[in-house]
């Protein structure tokens, strides 16, 4: 009997563990609810944008460091935290970091994660047009979560989706194309173009900056072409292009981890790319791009990320050397727009703290200013307006490829198209079809900044009209 | 007893094949003759797209065969399903682009043809071909080789493997600093072969580094063929795809055998892995489309046979480039999912008649 | 000296008894997040890893199409019931009809997938289903008209009433997770114990005996998939509803593995691994990535930081393979049986030798 009770023990005994377990699990993640606002900052730490990880810390805890008294825990690893931010008196604390890999599966659960079982009252974030838009529907839900878009591109957060809690102050794929479209008919003389994209939303949106202003000022797109996302072998999509000698150039609208091998494909059926015939979207440059792609595009122009590298205005260095201030050490490009669009998220969120005392929840969301200064504006006395969406309005910099004086690939920025709205010279509203393989059809159209595109030369905007 | 004037159970059983080829029929002259609202036209219009589509899909299956080649040879003889082939080819990959980078002094940027020298193309081909020769023959001595007989068992192993390799690899690839780790990257081929060439044939120029991806195919099955049936270990090998019990009965040592060949399948995928890094690039997402691909080509083809790997290759070559170039282009939503439909298709057809793909032979 | 008293089935069914309390109380017991992400997640991951079991330990089919199947159900049901400004078809159909015809349709192509793969065992049939997966997968991700790369959203604003809003009103949500679960459950256990189930376990030992005898095997397979199919399509249903968008990466390889490993940790032989492979997979995926402690120099040079859960996750996979192929539930299974042996060895060896104290 005795070895009866001693077994019966034995069985009940990795029941109770497992039931003290679960309750210290669900213990454990009470958080205290105190009067500390709670912030998480949402970013890519894994998959094709992982790179932007630190700098998008970076550039939050910047704006927390200069205008919050935050004090970074580490200045050369800003995923090592941040102590002592304070707005107007409430304490803000951290309370976690999104990492996730620009797909919409972890996007959420990272959210939920962050929203919900640490209780963050709001997010800056995430990086990617996809985690946006999944994100954008979540927020319609949770009214009083507070999200500030970190970098994303996708063009539905702030038009078709637009939650009132949802705010964006950096323009999306189609406004960092504007003005390429023109430099290609204007500086590239192309009269005919052939136009390659991904087949799905960042890429009509990205290709519907690219293609209006090119048809808007008289180009003509001869062909469009959709490789669908995560295509292996773009080969039979690039005899899908009309060869060199039929087009004066091609967009190249493929992302991600597909610039590269689309290139390859050309290369291997029409010989190697003249940089003068490829106009492309920040995918040229940025992330992958710079090791992959751009060593083979010197020269080439494409739609910039929203950013001016090497721009001298004075707005433009303050910006700069805040961020080498306080992360200096960690040594990442502070002209990138990881860093830049999630320094003035963070700027603003400080802003509309203050402005609401400390309450989060709707009275943050009235209290976000709709008026920000950010390092790059250089229109409407360096401030960028937010529209009826909360989505910025913001000037734009055309930039091309250059061999930097290390011998590797630079961002020299060319053109400056000032304040781009979203509705992009009017054709996206709500009510009208969204970006699409057929949209927006190639016509002539007078955008607002038709023949206001200056030529930037050494950093210095001139009075050289571009088109 | 009269028989019966119409037999409907032979018409049952041969339904599928039928279908199949009324299918391949129709697929003939639509592309050769029809082919309204497409890109180019039929062939009758425009023959040198024709030849292009036929060559980018031959081109395609050398390719695929070499990756193929291997996953068929660890599955014929060992019944392991290695599931990690993917992760290995990505690997292979990535060896071979930090291989030619240090030999080239890339600094880790794209480095251009005209620098390259086919030595330093074909170095870091043969270095990652080792590098995960040895891989794989340490993942087979410590799960694999007691496990053997527990096919499931071993496809769970190498699924873990899979997954642990391709975490690791974006936690460490690219080595160079001034790369984001797990960035895509791509390797160049020689300057020799990275031209156009004419072939005086419909005035087609065609890419003499994807012809020598071809040759390079054809030489890979030639080599296998000449190992598994003109050498001892091949014919062991063999005699082990026959019948394992009674080869280690006649005393041949079994063990060996099954790692040298889980080695050459590794070698395999991983060569496969540098030639896509030049022919595309790899990046993290390479290793699950490769498998995808690896899967398709060896049960279509069947598994543990060279010529259903070679045939294998060259169904899915072809459905893949035809029905990209030969289907409607016009309307709103068309194109981006024919191809995968058709695989599909072109799955169901061999399935539906031959459950054990073209050449196979059942376990 | 007498049979042990205490019963193993007794002991189980008193663990799950006690655990269906814990959890029909849930809601009252555990924080918010706790029960409405963590446990009702279990409810449908685990109501998909038991159609895979349900296969594998009954059919002897492994398949990794479930988590394409769950994915389908869905997409279906985001795309019927969908309007306005969502993405994918928007067909706005009212939310029964939706679900009905969400599961119709992937019972449907489990039938057409079935059918194709039914000739095929084993490790092929493990492969063909893959290839299902990752087409699947491609087919959603390409195809913008069902909504593409970015997926379709909207499933929690267009609920059946007894759902309500999920957000608003997550108990419903979790309640009517955890009656399908049960529901799913004896329903499994039902039909194991039909004419159909068991001639489909003898199909599973033997199937060329069986083929003498009569019995079509692929029929049988093709039904057994067909209702795994099925069983899958609720698990669709009720993640549509609990995360409000679907999109192609929940159904592709990652996830398609991911549900693998759930139903290996748990026990591919028994149903009731379904559940505890779920509740395991859900806890380690979720709680790792807080591990804060994992992000040091050390740790992120090795690769092993908190970002890497997914190499945490293959480590332990593998270590459950190598060490216990039948999961959780074969180590319990397993150690019910070392107890009894040296229980009984003990007794022995007390009856021979006298009164000596026994082990154990």
């Amino acid at each position: 009997m005795r070895r009866l009770n001693v077994r019966k023990w034995r069985l009940l005994l990795p029941l109770a563990a497992l039931a003290v377990a679960s309750a210290a699990i669900a213990a454990s993640s009470f958080g205290a609810t105190s009067k500390v606002i709670r912030l998480a900052i949402m970013s890519d730490c894994k998959g094709a944008f992982a790179g932007g990880y630190e700098l998008d810390l970076g550039g939050a805890q910047a704006a927390l460091a200069q205008y919050a008294g935050g004090k970074p825990t580490n200045r050369a690893k800003p995923s090592d935290g941040m102590t002592g931010i304070k707005i107007g008196g409430h304490p803000v604390k951290i309370v976690g970091y999104g990492c996730g890999n620009d797909t919409v599966p972890l996007a959420i659960s990272e959210t939920k994660r962050l929203m919900e079982q640490l209780n963050a009252d709001v997010m800056i974030g995430p990086l990617s047009g996809d985690e946006a838009v999944a994100i954008a529907h979540y927020a319609q839900k949770h009214p009083k979560k507070t999200f500030i878009i970190g970098t994303a591109g996708s063009q539905d957060p702030t038009l078709q989706i637009a939650p009132k809690n949802m705010f964006r102050y950096h323009g999306d794929g189609a406004q960092w194309n504007a003005g390429a479209g023109v430099i290609a008919y204007k500086r590239l003389h192309w009269r005919k173009a052939a136009i390659i994209m991904d087949d799905y939303s960042f890429g009509w949106t990205s290709a519907a900056g690219l293609i209006s202003d090119f048809c808007g000022v008289g180009g003509k797109i001869t062909k469009r072409v959709f490789p669908p996302l995560n295509t292996t072998d773009y080969a039979p999509y690039i005899r899908q292009l009309p060869g060199p000698n039929q087009v004066d150039g091609y967009f190249w609208v493929v992302g991600g981890t597909g610039t590269g091998p689309s290139l390859k494909a050309y290369e291997q059926a029409y010989g190697r790319v003249d940089p003068k015939k490829f106009v492309g979207n920040l995918f040229f440059f940025f992330q992958s791009g710079f090791a992959d792609v751009a060593p083979r595009l010197i020269g080439a122009y494409y739609g910039g990320f929203g950013n001016a590298p090497g721009l001298k205005t004075r707005q433009a260095r303050q910006y700069e050397s805040t961020v080498k201030k306080w992360y200096g050490p960690a040594k990442f490009n502070v002209t990138d727009s990881f860093v830049y669009n999630y320094y003035n998220a963070a700027h603003a969120l400080v802003i509309g703290l203050a402005r609401s005392k400390g309450a989060v929840g709707a009275k943050l969301q009235a209290a976000l200013p709709r008026k920000i200064r950010t390092g790059y504006q250089v229109s409407n006395h360096g401030v960028v307006k937010l529209d009826s969406n909360r989505q910025a309005i913001t000037d734009q910099y055309p930039q091309q490829i250059v061999k930097g004086p290390d011998g590797k690939p630079a961002a020299k920025v060319v053109g400056f198209v000032p304040s781009v709205a979203q509705s992009f010279g009017g054709i996206f509203k709500k009510t009208s079809p969204p970006p699409g393989r057929k949209q927006p059809p190639c016509v002539k159209h007078k955008f607002p900044w038709q023949g206001h595109i200056r030529a930037v030369v050494n950093g210095k905007i001139t009075n050289k009209i571009i088109g | 007893m009269k028989r019966p004037a119409f037999d409907w159970h032979v018409v049952v059983r041969r339904l599928p094949l039928g279908v199949a080829l009324g299918a391949t029929a129709f697929a003939l002259v639509w592309v050769l003759f029809w082919a309204p609202k497409t890109n180019f036209g039929p062939a009758i219009h425009s023959p040198s797209a024709f030849l292009l589509t036929l060559l980018d899909s031959v081109t395609l299956a050398g390719l695929l065969f070499i990756v193929a080649s291997g996953f068929s040879l660890i599955f014929g003889l060992m019944r392991v399903v290695n599931m990690a082939h993917g992760s290995f080819l990505l690997l292979g990959g990535y060896i071979a682009y930090e291989m030619q980078q240090w030999m080239t002094n890339g600094g880790g940027l794209t480095v251009f043809s005209s620098q390259v020298s086919a030595w330093e193309w074909i170095v870091p081909a043969i270095v990652a071909a080792a590098a995960i020769a040895c891989l794989g023959l340490g993942v087979q001595q410590l799960f694999l080789r007691w496990t053997m007989g527990q096919d499931l068992r071993q496809a769970l192993i190498t699924i873990a493997i899979s997954v642990i390799v391709a975490d690791q690899i974006i936690a460490h690839f690219p080595l160079e600093s001034t790369v984001e780790k797990g960035s895509a990257v791509n390797t160049s081929w020689p300057g020799s072969i990275d031209r156009l060439v004419n072939l005086h044939v419909a005035g087609v120029q065609y890419s003499l580094a994807k012809l020598s991806m071809l040759a390079l195919g054809v030489g890979v099955g030639i080599a296998l063929w000449l190992w598994l049936y003109r050498t001892k270990t091949g014919m062991i090998i063999r005699a082990g795809v026959d019948d394992r019990q009674m080869t280690s009965a006649l005393g041949l040592n079994v063990q060996v055998t099954f790692a040298i060949a889980f080695a050459v399948g590794a070698a395999l995928a991983a060569l496969g892995g540098a030639v896509f890094a030049s022919y595309a690039g790899v990046n993290p997402t390479t290793d699950g489309q490769w498998l995808l691909y690896s899967l398709v080509v060896v049960i279509v083809g069947g598994l543990g046979s060279i010529f259903g790997t070679v045939a294998g290759s060259l169904l899915f070559g072809l459905v893949y480039n035809f029905s990209v170039a030969y289907l409607p282009t016009t309307g709103n939503n068309c194109c981006g999912q024919y191809p995968i439909v058709f695989t599909f298709a072109l799955l169901a057809f061999v399935l539906a008649f031959r459950p054990h793909g073209i050449f196979g032979r059942p376990a | 000296m007498k049979a042990l008293a205490v019963d193993k089935s007794f002991v189980e069914r008193a663990i799950g008894a006690t655990a269906l309390v814990l959890v029909a109380l849930g809601p009252l017991i555990f924080r918010g997040y706790f029960a409405h992400t963590i446990l009702t997640q279990t409810f449908w991951l685990g109501i998909a890893a038991a159609s895979l079991i349900f296969l594998s330990a009954y059919g002897g089919m492994i398949s990794l199409a479930q988590t394409a199947l769950y994915g389908i159900a869905a997409f279906a049901l985001g795309n019927l019931v969908g309007r306005g400004e969502v993405k994918g078809l928007h067909l706005g159909y009212s939310p029964w009809l939706s679900v009905v015809l969400a599961i119709a349709i992937t019972t449907a192509l489990g039938l057409v997938f079935g059918a194709v793969a039914s000739r095929s065992t084993g490790i092929y049939f493990l492969m063909i289903t893959l290839t299902y997966a990752v087409i699947v997968f491609y087919f959603v991700g390409q195809t913008p008209l069902l909504g593409g790369f970015s997926g379709v959203s909207g499933l929690q604003d267009y609920t059946p009433g007894i759902v309500g809003n999920p957000v608003a009103h997550p108990n419903r949500l979790y309640y009517i997770a955890l009656v399908t679960a049960v529901g799913v459950y004896v329903a499994i256990r039902y039909v194991v114990r039909t004419p159909f189930g068991i001639s489909l376990m003898g199909i599973r030992d033997d199937p060329v005996r069986m083929g003498s005898l009569g019995y079509n095997a692929a029929l049988h397979r093709t039904l057994a998939f067909t209702f795994a199919a099925f069983i899958a399509s609720l698990a669709g249903i009720l993640f549509g509803w609990w995360n409000g968008v679907v999109a192609p990466d929940h159904v592709g390889l990652s996830a398609t593995v991911d549900l693998l490993i759930v139903a290996v940790i748990g026990g591919l032989g028994r149903i009731e691994g379904a559940w505890l492979g779920a509740f395991t997979f859900v806890v380690i995926n979720n709680y790792v990535r807080g591990f804060g402690f994992l992000n040091n120099h050390f740790f992120t040079s090795l690769g092993l930081d908190a970002s890497h859960f997914a190499t945490y996750i293959g480590v332990i996979f593998l270590l459950i393979v190598l060490v216990s192929p039948d999961g959780l539930i074969g180590l319990w299974d397993r150690l019910w049986s070392l107890a009894r042996r040296q229980g009984g060895a003990a007794r022995s060896a007390a009856a021979a030798a006298g009164a000596t104290a026994p082990r154990g």
